[in-house]
């Protein structure tokens, strides 16, 4: 008895399974309606649709947006932030104006995005990139001022000139807060690109432009299917989870030093 | 005055250097070192030895071009120095490895990114594992500076700085971190890696800055004595120990005379420095 409770897998199952039972039992106490979602009803609309191949289909597209946003994103808060971490007149005369476009929440900027281009990938990409800039160029601006600076020094003793140390002394020191920045943001964008396609799908009416937050609007608008939505949650949280295993593991691959 | 015989151009010179710095909160200014005259011959071991912020390491930062200072002038071959340069290596009290390289990459550092080197691959490969040799740390090669003792991280970084054939070697307080045996250990080694036994020509010029005076006058060929308040240079004292010195050396009564006699020199300073911190 005590190695089964010992057990750390089963230990965490306990819990989500106990609140399933006692879900499943309530709904079935009371008539069941389609507003009420039953986990055995969860289970058989995940299958249809994962047979169907809707599901993984949809869920694809999302990823597909969330890394085409997040590698835009990526990209210019590394370069900006390597950039303001670096120079402090660069940092003084851009702190401002990132200080008050981050408290701007993504969705607010879905007017726009739709406005300039239309109900597509390319809204919810900006929008994703917008959402996942902020945490990027944050992070890397700290990581790039907490870098060592007797490390710089060393290698300037060492002859090397200034970008070269940028790229082989500050980039690698700034690395692991980079990495935290990373995480934040693949976050952030997955949770947006829901909003994003929820509300984009709403414009278009559920047309083809696919993706899981389009999915769930269908659920929510047109078959007032709960548990599909739900079928949809549980997705969106599972593909969060192995995003995240997936960029620790590439973190513990690429910073063996940092123990 | 003329002399007829030149005495060979000095490897480094300091002519009447100063240090100001200027606290930015308050604008005090504080003197760190004055007038400041000294000349280090190509091949000399040089020791500098003084109380806590005497400016001994100013004097190190300023040579290895990474302070200027804000009055007199630097020259090394009779070029001012004007900023940091691989012909001056620096090895530092804690060491600066780069802790996302194993121990060859560090030592790599130099040679492969500094400006106009022209090492090839093999070049470097072959530089490196010499120099591995050359400070025992066969075995240590794709470790990371953690998985170190601070012994092994002390011999890395000074590998490192040898990489690049510096003319000039800077050390600052480079053993202060280590544990007495391993102190006089790496001692020894230096002189042997500086090439004490070989001829004197082939010998890099070592400025060295220590709080240890029996480690300055067991390496060194003359001592900077300093003192604080404003920094400046109390006295210069040359060591007539012979060469190639053995530990034995330490026991002799020349030694431990030299000793005492620098001991006396800075002991009121380093009292009161002591007692007021």
């Amino acid at each position: 008895m005590s190695r089964v409770t010992g057990s750390p897998f089963i230990r965490a199952a306990v819990l989500p399974v106990t609140l399933l039972v006692v879900w499943q039992l309530t709904v079935m106490l009371h008539t069941p309606s389609p507003r009420t979602p039953l986990p055995t009803h969860v289970v058989e609309e995940a299958w249809k649709l994962i047979g169907s191949g809707d599901l993984p289909l949809a869920l694809l597209q999302s990823f597909w947006r969330v890394l085409a946003g997040f590698a835009w994103a990526a990209a210019f808060g590394l370069i900006f932030g390597a950039l303001m971490g670096t120079y402090r007149a660069i940092d003084r005369s851009l702190d401002p104006l990132i200080e008050s476009f981050r408290s701007i929440a993504p969705i607010a900027l879905l007017p726009l995005a739709i406005l300039w281009f239309g109900t597509g990938t390319p809204a919810a990409a900006f929008i994703v990139g917008y959402a996942a800039f902020f945490p990027m160029i944050v992070n890397t601006i700290h990581g790039v001022k907490s870098v060592d600076p007797q490390l710089i020094r060393a290698a300037r003793t060492l002859g090397v000139g200034r970008f070269t140390i940028l790229r082989t002394v500050v980039l690698p020191g700034a690395l692991p807060y980079i990495f935290v920045g990373a995480r934040l943001a693949l976050g952030v964008a997955w949770t947006s690109i829901i909003a994003a396609e929820l509300a984009v799908g709403a414009k278009a009416g559920g047309g083809s432009t696919g993706g899981i937050g389009q999915m769930m609007f269908v659920f929510y608008a047109y078959s007032v299917d709960l548990n599909g939505i739900i079928v949809c949650m549980i997705s969106v949280g599972l593909v969060a989870l192995v995003i995240d295993r997936g960029l620790r593991r590439l973190e513990n691959w690429m910073l063996p030093w940092k123990r | 005055m003329e002399t007829l015989t030149p005495a060979p151009q000095p490897k480094l010179s300091l002519r009447d250097v100063g240090k100001e710095f200027v606290l930015p909160r308050t604008g005090e200014r504080t003197v760190a070192l004055e007038s400041v005259d000294l000349d280090v011959a190509p091949g000399e071991f040089l020791c500098i030895v003084g109380p806590s912020g005497c400016g001994k390491t100013t004097i190190l930062n300023m040579i290895a071009g990474l302070t200027q200072p804000t009055s007199g002038a630097i020259t090394i071959d009779g070029k001012a120095i004007d900023g940091p340069g691989a012909e001056r290596g620096v090895v530092f009290q804690d060491y600066a490895l780069f802790p996302w390289k194993t121990v060859r990459e560090n030592i790599e550092f130099g040679p492969r990114y500094r400006i106009g080197s022209t090492m090839t691959r093999q070049e470097r490969g072959e530089r490196v594992r010499q120099l591995i040799d050359l400070v025992a740390l066969n075995g240590a090669e794709n470790k990371y500076p953690y998985e170190l003792s601070g012994g092994m991280r002390q011999r890395c970084a000074f590998a490192r700085a040898l990489a690049n054939e510096p003319d000039v070697l800077l050390m600052d307080e480079p053993f202060a971190a280590l544990d007495a045996q391993t102190r006089v250990i790496l001692q020894e080694e230096l002189l042997r890696i500086w090439g004490e036994e070989d001829a004197e020509a082939g010998r890099r010029t070592v400025v060295f800055i220590t709080h240890g005076i029996d480690e300055a006058v067991f390496l060194a060929d003359r001592i900077v004595v300093m003192s604080s308040h404003p920094g400046r240079i109390t006295e210069i004292k040359s060591v007539e120990l012979p060469r190639p010195r053995k530990p034995e050396i330490r026991a002799s009564a020349a030694f431990q005379e030299l000793v005492e006699e620098i001991w006396q020199l800075i002991r009121h300073e380093a009292y009161a420095a002591t007692i007021r911190a």
